[in-house]
């Protein structure tokens, strides 16, 4: 039967159940949901969700757990900022929500394979990159190196740190971390996130692919130096936020030139979006 | 290809007719040389030689406003909404029709918009060859002047009372036999029609271009950092209307509303526009075009090149709305382009 | 929703129209207010006290005194909607402004000017901080519908923020500048469906400057393009938009 005879909408959601919540920091919560009709989304890493909260609205979320075939939950973690993540936070387990998806392209974990890997995660950019990172450690033989360097505002800010912690303490991830104002308390990095890949020990640049997500500002900044530290452009791979909307390439509100975030993106390799002026 | 003579007396009841079968839309004059679709009635007369429809026919089956699925807030649930009446456009000029061919392929292509879809597959084409080119039209240069596809019916007015009628579909002859059986076109009838089609495009290719319009995306991807840009711009209201008129425009937003009872709801769409302050505009206050020059140079982008690139024809089909809609005066991608081309001219 | 939440209305300097059209609403109206408890609403009922959940405010602030009781509302309101242009942008009280105390008193009060203290006519946000505003002259009933029950969501209420030519365009109107006339729509917040161009008339700014007007192009719009005289151009503007920093 084709997808028109079953009276079927890419705009209507399906319905999914909230099983988990849990605070990361003063405006950031984890959400865990399963959908109700017991099929996996199936989705890869770097790809997201558009979520709707009845009445208030649909916005769209980067999927922050890895692909997992046991089970049908999804993880997403939300910055309390606008109408829908208001809503989204007033959520209680059990109750429900709107999922379309996943879209967009993701991270080729093939790619990465046998390779080092550099993420680069400034702000909320770790949640889209912990797919992808979580997906490693799972598969951790298949991967070379796996560094990681975090970047954040302010400690206060700081996201997935009993997390982050563990990784450190484990002798095959390199995780690097820093914040741009530091409080009283803080005792590690301070500066942007381009301060920690001087300190990355005997990188090969050429075995290195980059995982790049953060706020858009931080993008030209680290690419520039990741070229210079030599690592080629075809490398690197970067996650570009927009205001996705419609999520099938047709609402107009995502693109980046003549390019859709939200079918060609988000996830681009660097040489894909070079010469686009409104990329990075 | 069957063609067919219609003289204008068989043309009442086959209307008549029609229009028991779905709704007509025909071009009339609205006020003083402006002309619209409206629909049809036995009262209205038909503009055989208007210039240009005011409103693009795009709102045919991408409507100003459209529920997109009926959603229990509570239950979490949500279902399609689907509306599409049948309908025949009758009247179509091949750059309107160039444009309806446009939004077809983006609407269709990846996940298809089944909303737009259905509207489309219930609504009926008849082109018609243009008698008069718009003082603000440019379609002649664009490559707009002719279309093969997309037509169920393409008609030709070529005397007073006579009409050279072209089958694109079975479903368009069908309509057109409706009343009973009408005789083949003869060779001197497909000569008039052709003639027509002739001397028209000679007219309109009199407004236009300065150069060849397969060299606008090359043209542009030399001229991002033009001077053109924010010297156009200091005068951009930021009003979108250009974008709105404009037959291949496409973009929308999508909100919601619950009912009174505030158990269910609608979600829709409606127009936007690249045009508009805050179509980039993401959570946590950054835009990505925030200057009206950025917005207004994407414009010229969109219709000149970034469409192009995706499908290998330009976004504009010169039909010349944007032109007449802009209150600054600003929005004529003809004259856009053609400055940025002359500028280079004068340069090397 | 487990305790209906209370509203009320209240007024200042307006004609209390924006009241009547929400009355006017009638058996919808009934449907939303079976959600909510009302506290005071002039054109329907009297009495009630605070504390509010929604105080709707009608009309523009034109008097010293005005200021305290304003003040009142809203420490005994969580949401303070600003009802109608009055309440929103000033409206056409503000006409006055131009004048000057030392014309409008005389003019109004006649020798008894001094019995009465009034000052240069003002929006709520002026005074108070407002967190939500329905336009209009008067309000469109229907988003004063959508505006509640976005509300009672605990939704941000949605403001278009671009110019009342998008919904013209909606709408399929032959645009006013076509015959050369003024419109007020190219610099107006949209949001009332373009209504008054819709009918044959024009837009009269009573929404406000949308946030990114440009009022220079809007100048060269209407004074060098439509040929419009600058004297002209400034009493079509200074007759709704005259709360603003911009100079009319």
């Amino acid at each position: 039967m084709s997808p028109r005879q079953a009276n079927f909408s890419p705009y209507v959601p399906r319905p999914a159940t909230l099983v988990r919540k849990e605070r990361l920091s003063d405006m950031v919560s984890l959400f865990a949901f399963e959908p109700d009709d017991g099929r996996s989304l199936a989705h890869k890493p770097g790809q997201f969700i558009m979520l709707s909260m009845y009445g208030v609205g649909e916005a769209p979320f980067s999927i922050s757990s890895p692909p997992r075939r046991q089970s049908v939950e999804f993880e997403i973690a939300v910055r309390n900022i606008g109408t829908v993540t208001n809503a989204l936070h007033e959520l209680e387990v059990g109750q429900k929500v709107g999922v379309r998806g996943p879209h967009g392209t993701f991270f080729p974990v093939q790619v990465f394979m046998g390779k080092d890997t550099l993420f680069v995660a400034g702000g909320l950019g770790y949640i889209p990159l912990r797919s992808l990172l979580h997906y490693q450690l799972r598969h951790r033989d298949e991967f070379g190196r796996i560094i990681v360097l975090v970047g954040t505002r302010n400690p206060q800010e700081r996201i997935f740190t009993d997390q982050i912690a563990e990784l450190a303490a484990r002798s095959d991830v390199e995780v690097y971390e820093t914040v741009d104002v530091p409080d009283a308390g803080w005792k590690g990095n301070v500066g942007v996130i381009t301060t920690l890949l001087p300190q990355i020990r005997s990188l090969q640049p050429d075995n290195t692919y980059v995982a790049m997500v953060g706020p858009p500002v931080m993008y030209k900044f680290v690419i520039a130096d990741c070229q210079k530290m030599g690592i080629p452009a075809g490398n690197i791979y970067v996650s570009l936020e927009r205001k996705m909307k419609c999520g099938l390439g047709k609402c107009g509100h995502c693109q980046i030139n003549g390019v859709s975030a939200c079918i060609d993106g988000p996830v681009f390799k660097y040489t894909e979006i070079q010469t686009l002026k409104e990329a990075v | 290809m069957t063609a067919y003579t219609v003289y204008m007396e068989q043309l009442g009841p086959l209307l008549a007719e029609w229009s028991r079968r779905m709704g007509v839309f025909v071009p009339v004059q609205i006020q003083e040389a402006l002309y619209d679709f409206v629909p049809w009635s036995e009262h209205e007369e038909i503009a055989w030689d208007y210039d240009v429809a005011y409103n693009s026919i795009k709102r045919h089956f991408f409507p100003p406003r459209e529920n997109l699925i009926r959603f229990d807030a509570a239950a979490c649930t949500a279902t399609p909404v689907f509306e599409a009446p049948d309908q025949l456009l009758f009247g179509v000029h091949p750059y309107d029709l160039k444009a309806v061919n446009q939004l077809d392929q983006i609407m269709e292509g990846g996940a298809p918009d089944q909303n737009y879809m259905r509207r489309r597959e219930k609504t009926v084409i008849f082109a018609l060859q243009p008698q008069r080119v718009a003082a603000t039209a440019f379609w002649g240069s664009m490559g707009s002047g002719h279309v093969d596809i997309g037509f169920d019916l393409f008609w030709t007015k070529i005397s007073p009372n006579a009409f050279y009628v072209e089958v694109g579909s079975p479903r368009g002859e069908e309509l057109l036999l409706a009343c009973g059986d009408l005789p083949e076109a003869t060779l001197a009838e497909r000569e008039a029609a052709r003639r027509e089609r002739t001397r028209i495009l000679a007219e309109a290719r009199g407004q236009g271009l300065k150069y060849p319009w397969e060299e606008t995306p090359r043209l542009l991807a030399r001229n991002w950092d033009s001077k053109l840009w924010r010297h156009k711009a200091r005068r951009c209201l930021s009003c979108g209307s250009c974008v709105l008129v404009c037959p291949t425009c496409y973009c929308f937003e999508v909100r919601e509303e619950m009912d009174v009872d505030m158990k269910g709801g609608t979600r829709f769409r409606e127009w936007d526009g690249c045009m508009l302050p805050s179509f980039a505009l993401v959570a946590g206050d950054h835009n990505f075009r925030g200057q009206a020059l950025e917005r207004y140079r994407h414009r010229y982008f969109r219709k000149g090149k970034y469409i192009y690139d995706k499908i290998g024809e330009l976004g504009c089909v010169g039909c010349g709305r944007c032109v007449r809609a802009c209150t600054a005066g600003i929005a004529n991608p003809m004259a856009v382009y053609n400055e940025l081309w002359e500028a280079e001219q004068h340069e090397s | 929703m487990a305790k209906k939440p209370k509203i009320a209305f209240f007024d200042f300097a307006g004609c209390e129209g924006d009241q009547l059209q929400i009355a006017n609403l009638e058996e919808t109206l009934l449907d939303v207010l079976g959600h909510v408890e009302i506290g005071e609403f002039r054109e329907v009922r009297t009495g009630g006290k605070g504390p509010y959940d929604i105080a709707f405010v009608e009309g523009s602030i034109t008097m010293p005194k005005d200021e305290e009781r304003l003040k009142a509302i809203r420490a005994e309101s969580k949401t303070l909607v600003a009802l109608g242009a009055c309440a929103t942008i000033g409206g056409i009280n503000c006409m006055k402004n131009f004048l000057g105390p030392g014309v409008y008193r005389p003019e109004v009060y006649g020798d008894r000017a001094r019995w009465y203290e009034t000052y240069d006519a003002r929006p709520l946000r002026a005074v108070v901080p407002v967190d939500a505003e329905i336009h209009g002259c008067p309000i469109d009933r229907d988003e004063f519908l959508r505006v509640t029950k976005e509300l009672l969501l605990g939704k941000k209420p949605w403001l278009p923020d671009y110019p009342v030519c998008v919904e013209c365009k909606m709408a399929g109107n032959v645009c006013r500048y076509e015959f050369g006339e003024l419109c007020l729509g190219i610099i107006t917040r949209a949001g009332c469906k373009a209504t008054c161009v819709t009918e044959g008339a024009r837009c009269w700014g009573c929404r406000g400057l949308a946030p990114h007007a440009n009022m220079d192009a809007a100048r060269y719009v209407m004074e060098d393009r439509a040929g419009r005289s600058r004297l002209e151009v400034q009493d079509l503007m200074r007759m709704y938009l005259g709360y603003t920093s911009t100079t009319l």
